[in-house]
């Protein structure tokens, strides 16, 4: 092996020596402080590194601690490293500077602002916020049950909309002690609901220090996802499979350390489930899908073309979000351009934690005829998820006049051998109408009547037969039209005593039909006796008052044709009434 | 009465001025087309579709407008619907001759069952409420002989088999008539008028393709499967082959 390293060293002393003869003192200088951990449990060690760095500097004296509440510095315990290095061709050194700290009593406390002399000049770190945390405060057994390693899916949000990024990363979590050498994620995860892109980022997880339920872990952040929600409501993401080798802490039966204690481990995290939130409504533009923040242009190739030569209106979508997802607007392009399936590239970078980049659509139309041509302004909306709310992004109206090309033959029925003449008379008009049957109110009353007409059918045969069958229904119908013949007869009369006559038959006729009695051989004492089972007594003492003066008009010598005529209406009075008692 | 007049005097005016009116549209717009303005002729002869009149010698004159203005696709769009009037139809049917041997690409095509082909017939020729009317009237003249032999009339025995033949054609043919209108609501005939279109197996960009439908293609729509996926039709192809494609560029007779 060559030993390089002290050849460095005496390179870069050289660059110095000389780079400080003119006693130049770097400009560039940078101070910074870190604390291993800052959620630290009361009585736990933590180590506090101040560095100083420089393209060149002078002396750098140790800086002294200032009074830090909540830690106390143990005596002794500083170290001090230095490290060259050499970016884009300019040396830098770093000094660092070690303390460690036991923390005191629990609170939430601040680093102060450490000063660091360079070369006379004086320069400070930030302050550090810290956590000193009660060890008593946890509950008994949450170390002892707590896993050494796991891995977890830990989405950043966990009510997105439909079409929002959601970055989940894939995070291992290992206790002081264990030591991971290498991880292989098993292939084939699906994100049910989701689609899913993989995010970039570096190769080499970094670690960092956590508390969980008490107990400290390390987390590295093994993967990132960037999913996107492709419907509403709970959607799930299923457990994430991973193998891992792990170097264990020493068993007890091998406390010198012979063996290596690697182990392989598969590991697999809990499900976890996202509310995803539909998007709302939007009535007044067209959505292309795109959640996120876009740019949205349109624009066209050219404004003046030939007949026959290709157009392309071209449609790019540019910003942050689900880039691939976005669908190409609708435009109501004129009937009469040709138009050729549309084109669509898509251009996506996956750096810092984000998708975003660019999709392009290229409607190709030729217009096959000369003339001016328009392609209406349009309304197009993109759903901005910080807003909370659609952004409508007016594509204003697109025009371009298309001229035939003087080299090109006119395209003439003639040449088509086309013998169809136009017709130019008088035509036949009429509205198309497409309403479906069952839509038809005509319909309807043709069904109805058929069904209508049988039932009115049906019960008129039935009358029929029980006028043929039943002797007393066909007396009790055809009463009142025989009563009404007999008083058209009395009123025709000019014999005073034949029209009472014929009133004292049209009682007794329709009484004895009407009431299924006896046609014949019945007194009027027996009629109103009759009537009398139904009516009051009103209607039977004036039919009785009548019947009497049938008997005894014989003897009546002022009777004329006024009293038999009020007589006549009166008898249908009575037959009115009858008739309403059965 | 002199009020019936008025309202009937009215309308007859009303609709003579629509008549006229249309006509009119029209003769300016053959007048167009004459004057060799097929992009303007276009333009008028759509006016007057829209405002809700059309005639066999409108589609046919627009199927020629579109010949001229070079969209063949578009001009067989219309000449199958001249096709459909009787006064406009052989011309529209040698037309359409013509425009198919223009397409660069042809589709085969598979005959339709008798049965299409039957519901077809009655769909373009009696209607469907036409085949109901005639249907009702099967039924009225059974249910006419009944009502006789209840009458007593005519003797109820000897007619009983005619009534009943009467009776179940009539209504069998009212339903045959519902299930015309039904077959005739749901599947549309239509023209592919753009270049081509991809006929997918599912309503998705990314699903198999099932065929390539080209300028000219007939297809036929099926509009109720297509109402369940906004942006996409349910398409069957002239060689009996289904799928999913974008509804731009298909015209719907």
């Amino acid at each position: 092996m060559k030993r390089i390293g002290k050849l460095r060293h005496l390179f870069f002393l050289l660059i110095t020596f000389f780079g400080l003869s003119g006693l130049l003192i770097a400009q560039d200088i940078q101070v910074s402080a870190n604390l291993s951990e800052t959620n630290i449990f009361s009585g736990e060690q933590v180590k506090l590194e101040v560095s100083v760095s420089g393209s060149a500097m002078g002396s750098v004296k140790q800086p002294e601690l200032p009074q830090i509440n909540g830690l106390r510095w143990l005596q002794g315990s500083t170290s001090r490293g230095t490290q060259y290095t050499i970016i884009n061709g300019k040396p830098s050194v770093t000094y660092t500077f070690g303390y460690v700290l036991i923390a005191q009593s629990p609170g939430e406390y601040s680093l102060p602002p450490i000063t660091i002399t360079v070369e006379d000049e004086s320069y400070q770190t930030e302050s550090i916020e810290f956590s000193v945390l009660d060890p008593a405060s946890l509950e008994s057994g949450d170390a002892e049950r707590s896993p050494d390693i796991y891995v977890r899916i830990e989405p950043d949000t966990n009510n997105p909309v439909v079409g929002q990024q959601v970055v989940a990363d894939v995070v291992l979590y290992f206790k002081n002690g264990v030591e991971v050498s290498s991880y292989q994620p098993t292939p084939g995860w699906k994100a049910e609901g989701f689609w899913k892109e993989e995010l970039n980022y570096p190769q080499r997880a970094q670690t960092s220090s956590t508390i969980v339920n008490g107990v400290r872990y390390q987390k590295a952040r093994l993967i990132q996802y960037a999913l996107f929600p492709t419907k509403s409501g709970e959607l799930t993401l299923s457990p994430f499979e991973i193998t891992v080798s792990v170097r264990a802490r020493r068993s007890s039966s091998d406390p010198f350390g012979f063996g290596l204690n690697q182990e392989r481990m598969t590991l697999q995290s809990v499900p976890v489930t996202l509310d995803v939130e539909s998007l709302p409504e939007l009535d007044n533009a067209e959505f292309i899908g795109a959640v996120g923040n876009f740019d949205i242009e349109r624009s066209i190739s050219t404004n003046d073309a030939l007949v026959g030569e290709s157009i392309e209106i071209n449609t790019r979508i540019s910003g942050k979000g689900n880039v691939p997802l976005i669908n190409k607007p609708k435009y109501n392009l004129p009937e009469t351009l040709e138009r050729y399936n549309p084109e669509e590239t898509s251009n996506i970078e996956r750096n810092d934690r984000e998708i975003s980049g660019n999709r392009n659509f290229r409607d190709i139309v030729i217009p096959r005829n000369e003339g001016e041509y328009s392609i209406p302004a349009k309304r197009v909306a993109y759903y901005d998820p910080e807003r909370s709310d659609f952004v409508i992004v007016r594509l204003p109206e697109l025009t371009f006049n298309a001229e035939r090309d003087p080299n090109a033959p006119l395209l003439t029925e003639k040449d088509l051998r086309f013998n169809v003449k136009p017709v130019t008379g008088l035509a036949n008009w009429k509205s198309p109408s497409a309403t479906p049957l069952h839509e038809r109110t005509l319909v309807w009353i043709l069904i109805f009547l058929p069904i209508l007409l049988t039932i009115g059918a049906y019960g008129f045969k039935k009358y029929q037969d029980r006028m043929q069958t039943d002797s007393a229904f066909a007396r009790s119908r055809r009463a009142s039209d025989k009563a009404d013949r007999i008083l058209e007869e009395a009123e025709h009369t000019d014999d005073i005593k034949t029209g009472y006559y014929l009133i004292e038959k049209a009682l007794t006729q329709y009484i004895t039909d009407k009431l299924n009695l006896p046609p014949a051989g019945l007194s009027h004492s027996d009629l109103i006796d009759a009537v009398d089972k139904f009516a009051d007594k009103e209607l039977t003492g004036s039919l009785k008052k009548l019947l009497d003066k049938c008997e005894t008009i014989a003897y009546a010598p002022n009777a004329t044709h006024k009293t038999l005529s009020s007589d006549i209406e009166q008898t249908r009075e009575i037959i009115k009434k009858v008739g309403k008692l059965t | 009465m002199k009020i019936g007049s008025l309202i009937f005097l009215t309308s007859f005016l009303f609709f003579s001025q629509t008549l006229m009116a249309q006509q009119g549209a029209f003769d300016q717009a053959n007048t167009l087309l004459e004057s060799g303005k097929p992009m303007e002729a276009m333009q008028a002869y759509r006016n007057i579709e829209t405002d809700g009149s059309v005639s066999g010698a409108l589609y046919l004159n627009m199927g020629i407008t579109a010949m001229q203005l070079d969209s063949f696709g578009l001009s067989k769009f219309y000449y199958l619907k001249a096709e459909q009037f009787p006064s406009t139809q052989s011309q529209a049917s040698e037309a359409l001759i013509y425009v198919d041997s223009q397409f660069s690409r042809q589709s085969a095509i598979l005959p339709k069952l008798p049965w299409d082909r039957a519901i077809d017939w009655v769909n373009q020729k009696l209607t469907a409420f036409g085949l109901f009317l005639i249907g009702f009237f099967f039924t009225l003249a059974g249910l006419t002989l009944l009502y006789l032999g209840w009458l007593n009339k005519l003797p109820l025995n000897k007619t009983f088999s005619t009534q009943l033949t009467l009776i179940i054609l009539g209504s069998s043919l009212a339903l045959l008539a519902f299930y015309a209108d039904y077959v005739n609501q749901r599947y549309h005939e239509a023209v592919l008028v753009s270049s081509s279109q991809r006929v997918l197996e599912l309503p998705d960009d990314e699903s198999p393709l099932v065929s390539i439908a080209y300028e000219g293609y007939d297809l036929t729509v099926d509009q109720w499967e297509s109402k369940e996926k906004d942006g996409w039709i349910y398409v069957r192809l002239g060689n009996g082959q289904y799928g999913w494609t974008k509804p731009e560029g298909i015209k719907v007779l």
